[in-house]
């Protein structure tokens, strides 16, 4: 690439026609005809260039003129060359150059479209991790809701704890008191206040166990472990009991209040629809400050159920509310909300055919409006 | 008749004295064969392109040897220049400048000898290299000791000392490259077995004059 040749040839140190109108200037000068020759003979001079003879000088003229002929034309052949060999390596430094800035190019775009290709398929993993993650999130959120379904068992676990601790001491005092009234029934004919406390006692016993009986009933519902059951349900028993597990969660003195309409029973999937409200209630109560307070109603409007919480808590502002439903969306602090729960009331709501609507005004509270038709439609 | 091409290249940084040293050796050589000196230079006495002094000998019917000595601009915005001059060089002289001050350029220079020689497909451990510091009677120049402590256990010990400008070392640099020239070509071009040219006549062809 570099290769600049230093060794020229007559015809590469000057043009003919300057050949030419050297040799007829050196003529007129000696005064006789003289020519460049390929061949030496022996009226010839050697005219170098470089140490390298390119031509002879010949002519019928006394050796010493032909001399001074032949080394003019070497001045102007060294001049020439000069001039050449110039520009012959400025040539050769520039294509070197120039092939050197078009491989600097070429491996300049190389590598860009190979962080071209990376950026693109980045994009791709990166979006299928968010799909993965996604699931997990989702996934975790139903095994959170598994996690709510334990913790309400160990807080049934105690709520049944106490009837059953009265009854098994009500019923170890009625076993002394019946080995009392054996003892008595021996000298007296009617042990009267005995039984009647006894009477008492069984009365309370039952009374217990109803209790238990509900209770139980309560978890039934709300965890449902048949998830796809679609059946007819009563929205005010399921709004009941999802409110109380929700405040049997927090306070002792619930905030909430209920004010329920008669409604007819609607079709639907109840577990659904019970999380949907759960959720609801949770994220109203959350938004509450010491003395506030929710309020849910349910109504018929049309041909619609018409269930409403709103509370006078923080509420929110416009940007917040708008991405209130976007899955993943939370405001709380990190590992306290997944950011899931409103948008599984929209979900219900979407599966049942209903709608949700949620209005708010920061420092006002927010309203959760969620309506389910009373007929489904035949999809 | 063989037919030898030869070339030495003048390396080193911008002012060092490189042209100096080919024009001194223009004046004092008197080999069999000298031609013109070509000077390529601006107006403030630096190489544009190159400078070339082309020298040999010659046997009639045996051997034609040419050696062509070229210097490049030591400017460092001419890089694609010297390494076009540096292509396929057969000897290079490095010409050192002698003042502290110019230690740190002498590096970059040589460095820059290194890289370029590599790109134009040579090795600067195997082309033979003579290694000259300039401008020695200058005052505040780098000491003999500090050179032989720096490169006492290189390749290029011993290196030639010079005043070019006062035609001192010049020749004797010369010939030292001549020394280490010499059995590459001979192995290439078979000149002690084939034309009987020992490393004594070599340097005495190319350096002084002779009956041939």
């Amino acid at each position: 690439m570099f290769d600049a040749r230093d060794d020229l040839t007559l015809e590469e140190l000057l043009l003919p026609s300057q050949v030419d109108s050297a040799i007829a200037l050196l003529s007129r000068l000696c005064g006789t005809d003289v020519k460049l020759l390929h061949e030496p003979n022996s009226k010839a001079t050697a005219v170098e260039f470089n140490l390298e003879i390119v031509a002879w000088l010949g002519g019928d003229l006394p050796e010493q003129q032909r001399m001074a002929a032949a080394k003019l034309m070497e001045t102007l052949l060294f001049h020439a060359g000069k001039y050449r060999l110039a520009a012959n390596l400025h040539h050769n430094a520039t294509e070197a150059n120039y092939e050197q800035l078009k491989q600097q190019h070429a491996a300049l775009q190389a590598s860009e479209a190979r962080y071209r290709a990376l950026s693109e398929s980045l994009q791709e993993r990166v979006d299928s991790q968010i799909a993965v993650i996604r699931d997990s999130q989702q996934k975790l959120y139903e095994s959170a809701r598994l996690r709510a379904v334990g913790q309400l068992a160990a807080g049934m676990a105690h709520e049944i704890n106490t009837p059953v601790g009265f009854i098994a001491s009500n019923l170890r005092t009625a076993q002394e008191y019946l080995s009392e009234i054996e003892e008595a029934i021996k000298g007296e004919p009617s042990p009267h206040e005995v039984l009647e406390d006894f009477q008492c006692l069984l009365t309370e016993c039952l009374d217990g166990a109803a209790r238990i009986t509900n209770i139980i009933k309560d978890i039934r519902a709300f965890a449902n472990i048949d998830q796809t059951d679609y059946r007819v349900f009563d929205l005010n028993d399921l709004v009941r009991t999802s409110v109380q597990l929700v405040t049997s969660e927090l306070q002792p003195c619930s905030p909430i209040t209920l004010e329920l309409a008669p409604l007819p029973k609607l079709p639907g999937h109840p577990a659904r629809v019970g999380q949907a409200i759960y959720n609801a209630v949770n994220n109203a109560l959350r938004a509450l400050s010491d003395d506030g307070e929710v309020v849910v109603t349910t109504r018929l409007v049309d041909e619609m159920v018409e269930i409403t919480i709103s509370d006078n808590g923080h509420g929110m502002g416009e940007e917040i509310l708008s991405r209130a439903f976007e899955p993943f969306f939370t405001t709380r602090d990190v590992g306290v909300g997944a950011g899931l729960g409103l948008s599984v009331v929209r979900d219900v709501a979407m599966d049942h055919q209903g709608q949700v609507l949620l209005t708010s005004q920061e420092g006002q509270g927010s309203r959760l409006v969620l309506l389910l038709p009373i007929a489904r439609a035949s999809i | 008749m063989s037919k030898i091409s030869l070339k030495v290249v003048y390396y080193g940084p911008a002012m060092s004295g490189k042209t100096t040293n080919l024009l001194q050796l223009h004046g004092q050589l008197n080999p069999q064969r000298k031609g013109e000196v070509m000077i390529m230079e601006t107006r403030d006495d630096r190489t544009l392109f190159f400078d070339m002094l082309p020298i040999g000998f010659k046997r009639e019917q045996e051997i034609d040897l040419r050696i062509k000595l070229y210097t490049v601009p030591g400017q460092v915005e001419h890089d694609s220049t010297r390494k076009a001059v540096l292509s396929r060089a057969d000897g290079i002289i490095f010409v050192a400048d002698s003042q502290l001050s110019q230690q740190e350029n002498n590096a970059i220079s040589f460095e820059n000898l290194a890289d370029n020689l590599l790109k134009v497909g040579l090795d600067i451990e195997k082309i033979p290299l003579t290694i000259q510091f300039n401008k020695r009677d200058l005052g505040r120049i780098v000491s003999e000791e500090t050179l032989e402590g720096r490169w006492l256990n290189t390749p290029w010990w011993p290196l030639t000392l010079s005043s070019a400008l006062k035609g001192q070392g010049t020749a004797e640099t010369f010939e030292q490259l001549l020394q280490r020239l010499y059995p590459a070509v001979d192995r290439e071009h078979a000149l002690s077995s084939r034309h009987g040219i020992t490393q004594k006549t070599f340097l005495e062809h190319l350096t002084q004059s002779s009956d041939y």
